[in-house]
């Protein structure tokens, strides 16, 4: 501990330290050796004294009239900083007034904006469902009331020899609907599944959930010479018709 | 400089008293002005130090902190480093100016020393040229030890050694003259 007290009196950080030469870490380290060692610290005042002597030797008579002159600029300083601590408070003020009412509007702007969007969104479904509805119920009244349109009665084979539906095919505007008035019940992992053959490709036309509404028709795809099928699938549906469940098939 | 005027000067600027710099214009101007002189070599720029440094103390006298330097170093350092900056600045402005303008033999003649420090600058004179070249050059040119040691021509070892020297002979010096002064109060 001494030798390290001893190296850092032989060095000259405590000479620069007290002209206030010293870098950051040389000013660190001195005021940490001053604090922490009394021969330090002691030979740190004895520099202090002897720099004021030294000093002193070298004093001169200041000129009349310069004291008058420090005053008044240092009283000069004074109220200016004064007023400066005024207004930078004015100002702060006037900035966190502007900061927070600039945020209320930016958030009141974004929240409408959310708004906005999701009204759009919703207005844009709505047109869309409407459309759709309300052109599968012109095909319905084209198919129904047109003359060309052909009627076919499907019932049911099988297990499913309750099942009937009435399908209509219009070879002239090219549309074909089914409406399915009545199903036998099934067990519960079982359901019905329809199907059409258009163009010798199996297209999936859904699982026949509910018969609730049993006036309503639904779409098939038109082909020439298509088969609709319906078959008895496990519950969910499946992804090709199981051929020997056909309880049904409606050839248009 | 007694410790009680010192203390309420210390108080005075912590609170920003403006009486702090009248009392310290009168126990430490004429010290400091000597010191800013000694560094500028110039009457009137000398002021000009004086008065920056006047300022700067009264702006910074909330920074200044009594545990780490007593206040003469604080008011030192500060003119020290204002009168270097300033010679600095008009060096650049214009170089040959103010070496032309600057004579010793003339600074010396004219204002002299002041009286009361008569003793000490005599018993100055006692410590060898020596050791008070490398103290001039460290505290009145700004020089770093090795710039002394480079403009002074010796050794960096020596610059370090002298300045240590330097400043305990003057201790001594200070200290006896301190001891006569008493003496001479004490024994009418």
């Amino acid at each position: 501990m001494k030798e390290k007290v001893k190296i850092f009196l032989d060095s000259d950080i405590l000479e620069k330290y007290l002209l206030g030469d010293t870098s950051k870490e040389e000013n660190l380290k001195a005021e940490r050796y001053i604090t922490m060692y009394p021969e330090v610290r002691e030979t740190y005042n004895e520099l202090q004294d002897n720099l004021e002597a030294f000093a002193k030797t070298y004093a001169r008579k200041t000129p009349e009239g310069l004291k008058e002159i420090i005053l008044h600029s240092a009283r000069k300083e004074q109220v200016a900083s004064k007023k400066f601590f005024r207004y930078a408070i004015a100002a702060s003020v006037a900035i966190m007034i502007f900061a927070g009412s600039s945020y209320f509007f930016w958030n009141q702007s974004k929240s409408l904006q959310e708004e906005n969007t999701l009204v759009t969104n919703q207005m844009k479904s709505l047109e869309e469902n409407m459309k759709n509805q309300l052109e599968d119920v012109r095909n319905q009244f084209i198919v129904l009331n047109n003359p060309g349109t052909k009627r076919y009665n499907v019932k049911g084979k099988m297990e499913a020899k309750e099942l009937k539906a009435v399908a209509y095919i219009n070879p002239v505007k090219k549309l074909s609907y089914i409406n399915v008035s009545n199903v036998p019940n099934l067990p519960e992992n079982k359901c019905f599944q329809m199907w059409a053959e258009v163009n010798g490709e199996l297209v999936n036309l859904g699982v026949i959930k509910q018969f609730d509404d049993k006036n309503k028709l639904l779409a098939l795809p038109y082909a020439e010479n298509a088969i609709g099928y319906i078959t008895i699938e496990p519950e969910g549906g499946n992804t090709s018709p199981t051929v020997q469940n056909i309880v049904a098939n409606i050839t248009y | 400089m007694s410790t009680l005027i010192e203390k309420h000067i210390v108080s005075l600027l912590a609170e920003k008293d403006d009486k702090a710099i009248s009392l310290l214009y009168d126990n430490y101007g004429d010290t400091l002005f000597g010191v800013a002189y000694k560094v500028v070599r110039d009457e009137d720029l000398a002021q000009d130090v004086l008065q920056e440094s006047f300022i700067k103390i009264w702006k910074k006298a909330d920074s200044y902190d009594p545990s780490k330097a007593k206040l003469f170093t604080w008011l030192f350092r500060i003119t020290r480093n204002t009168a270097i900056d300033k010679l600095r600045s008009v060096n650049n402005k214009s170089d040959k100016e103010v070496q032309i303008d600057v004579s010793d033999v003339y600074n010396l003649g004219v204002n002299g020393i002041r009286p009361e420090f008569m003793d000490v600058q005599d018993n100055l004179e006692k410590i060898e040229s020596k050791y008070q070249i490398v103290l001039e050059a460290l505290f009145f040119q700004g020089m770093t030890q090795q710039e002394a040691s480079e403009e002074l021509d010796i050794p960096l070892g020596t610059v370090k050694s002298r300045l240590k020297i330097g400043l305990r002979e003057l201790g001594k010096i200070y200290g006896t003259t301190m001891t006569i002064l008493l003496l001479i109060i004490l024994l009418p």
